[in-house]
């Protein structure tokens, strides 16, 4: 595989047309960053992704980018809408898996004391799911419409305050969600695990603002130093899960039909044009409201245990709610033109500049909030987008700290209470439902999120605005 | 919560490697044989097998384009079973088998929170490296899981 350097943070593999590839690939990252990368097998997948019909401009990676299912974590790829293709894939099993940041109205010092209580109240109110339900009881009718409007149903109906849709990506509800295009089973599966965490990497985290380095565009987002925060990682369970297995079914069956080849049949995809693509972003739009239905009800679930256990004076706000796992209909200058585009973010979250008009009021001058989740027990990012997304990345950056080790490796010769232990004397509180969870999810397993988050901020796509300690994590 | 670890079930079946997920290699003398002890793998990953009472049976029937797909969609169908109709299983007999249709009875019981532990929850299976393959004179198959 041929690398290039470009400069310090940007890389790019040419085009291959022995492999198929219809464009370059470019990856962001820094020489130490680009070390690990090359260990696995995500740059081969970002080359794959490279191949499929009407991608415009570069196979995308970002500088936490892990080796995935047919797309790599950390991808994007942008297909014409007229022409090019859509892959469940590229989203990936968890349709808008995401984060969401609550700005509370307490200090650290004020939380620390009663630490202990929030966090088992908090474990008590937001299952994980392994035991199949949360407390969201919802009926076949009621999840019709979940589908359809997305975190303002759950607000409606009681599970939020007025404002919290507003400040979510696409308001917490994308339109074009077609319910008739989400199967019986995907309904059956997913219903009961409204208001659930799921396992994995999911996660609740309690931190607390450790470092300011946008000052204007912090207090925008309503963050100060010492103010606690908490961080909610989680996507569409089960339903998600089942869309995207369907629709893997269903454009694996139909490639013949259009004469699509693939180097990986996890990539399967259709004509965006065609009946499977249509029903597949209809099938993708509901389940994505569904996981905002879904953190949603988290966080009205997270300001109970915050009540119960601090009082009343203990006030949540949400700060935003990004996605990083969707496709979504956007239009972008390309060699001078403006087309429209299918975005696939596999791994990768929007952060569109200042000014524009997606952006809620409140923030429009700071540019889109993003929040990146380091490892457990490491540190967390608040970033602002910036223009340098838009010209470059398709309005994207990264999503996390990316893994590094595989899951048995995290957990071999480690002993999940010692672990434990250690990051309590580090003044971080774990709980989880499991003990390998809290092994795996090590900061250990992954790559350091400072460097991670240094490679956007220099590469322009996006600024630093603030960072975040955690304090108390919750595991699914 | 036990560990899944490469000692158990050993010769049905193994653990795999992968960045950020987890797979399985699944050994059968015979096709269904494999069929099934990949389902029993996936259940591993996900849960407690060896602690099912075989209590009820449930028929699955899952037909596909080819034996690679048949497979994904058989363990996606297993799953969906497990994660969606509640029900943990002991283990698989198939009861009729081609390279793009599968007849399978199920033993289990509906899962309860105490008897029936969790361990890793698993999202959903992949093509990623999926093989099937004979090799001295045994089946085996590589599925990576999406956790």
């Amino acid at each position: 595989m041929e690398i290039e350097a470009i400069d310090a943070w940007r890389y790019r593999i040419p085009r291959d047309e022995s492999r198929g590839m219809r464009t370059d690939v470019r990856v962001y990252a820094s020489a130490a960053l680009m070390e690990q990368i090359r260990k696995d097998l995500s740059l081969e997948q970002a080359m794959n992704v490279a191949t499929l019909p009407g991608i415009v401009g570069s196979s995308l990676a970002m500088p936490d980018i892990h080796q995935g299912y047919g797309f790599p974590i950390g991808g994007v790829a942008a297909m014409d809408w007229e022409h090019g293709v859509v892959s469940p894939g590229g989203v990936g099993f968890d349709i808008n898996c995401g984060v969401r940041l609550v700005r509370t109205t307490l200090e650290e010092s004020e939380v620390r004391p009663r630490l202990r209580a929030l966090i088992d109240q908090i474990f008590r109110d937001v299952p994980c799911g392994a035991g199949g339900s949360g407390f969201v009881k919802i009926g076949a009718r009621d999840l019709e419409q979940v589908l359809v409007e997305g975190a303002g149903w759950m607000v409606k109906h009681g599970y939020g305050e007025e404002r919290d849709a507003e400040f979510a990506e696409a308001g917490g509800a994308l339109e074009g969600a077609d319910a008739a295009a989400v199967s019986q089973r995907a309904r059956e599966r997913g219903m009961p695990q409204l208001g659930t965490l799921g396992g994995g990497n999911h996660f609740l985290e309690i931190q607390y603002v450790e470092e300011v380095d946008d000052e204007a565009a912090a207090r925008a987002y309503g963050l100060a130093p010492r103010q606690v925060v908490v961080l909610i990682h989680s996507g569409s369970r089960g339903l998600g899960h089942q869309v995207c297995t369907d629709y893997v079914s269903t454009m694996n069956k139909a490639l013949a039909k259009y004469q699509i080849w693939l180097p990986d049949r996890q990539l399967a995809c259709g004509p965006i044009r065609s009946e499977e693509g249509r029903q597949y972003l209809g099938a993708m739009c509901a389940a994505a409201n569904f996981a905002w239905a879904n953190r949603q009800a988290i966080l009205h679930f997270l300001r109970g245990a915050f009540r119960r256990i601090l009082g009343d004076g203990a006030r949540l706000a949400l700060v935003y709610d990004v996605c990083h796992n969707i496709a979504k209909r956007e239009r972008y200058e390309v060699d001078g033109r403006k087309r429209d585009l299918l975005v696939h973010r596999k791994g990768a979250t929007r952060a569109f500049p200042p000014g524009h008009r997606e952006i809620p009021a409140d923030y429009r001058a700071a540019g889109q909030p993003v929040f990146i989740p380091g490892s457990m027990g490491t540190a967390s990012w608040v970033l602002a987008g910036s223009e340098g997304a838009m010209r470059e990345t398709f309005g994207s950056v990264c999503h996390g700290a990316g893994r590094r080790l595989s899951r048995t490796a995290a957990r071999k010769g480690r002993d999940a209470r010692e672990e434990q232990r250690k990051l309590e004397e580090r003044g971080i509180l774990v709980r989880s439902e499991s003990r390998d969870g809290i092994l795996e999810e090590l900061p250990e397993a992954y790559k350091n999120v400072d460097e991670v988050i240094e490679v956007v901020d220099r590469a322009g796509l996006a600024r630093k605005v603030a960072r975040l300690r955690p304090i108390g994590v919750i595991k699914g | 919560m036990q560990r899944y670890d490469e000692d158990m079930a050993a010769r049905e079946f193994e653990i795999l490697e992968h960045p950020a997920d987890i797979g399985f290699r699944a050994f059968g003398e015979t096709l269904p044989e494999l069929f099934a002890r990949s389902a029993v793998a996936m259940l591993s990953i996900a849960g407690d097998p060896p602690a099912v009472e075989p209590r009820e049976r449930y028929s699955l029937h899952v037909e596909s384009g080819d034996r690679e797909a048949l497979l994904v969609d058989w363990l996606s169908e297993v799953l969906f079973w497990f994660d969606g109709r509640r029900i943990a299983f002991r283990e698989f007999r198939v009861d009729r088998f081609s390279d793009t249709a599968i007849d399978a009875t199920g033993m289990g019981e509906p899962r309860t929170a105490d008897r029936h532990r969790s361990r890793l929850m698993v999202k959903a299976v992949t093509y990623h490296q999926l093989k099937i393959e004979r090799r001295d004179g045994l089946w085996t198959a590589d599925v990576y899981l999406d956790i």
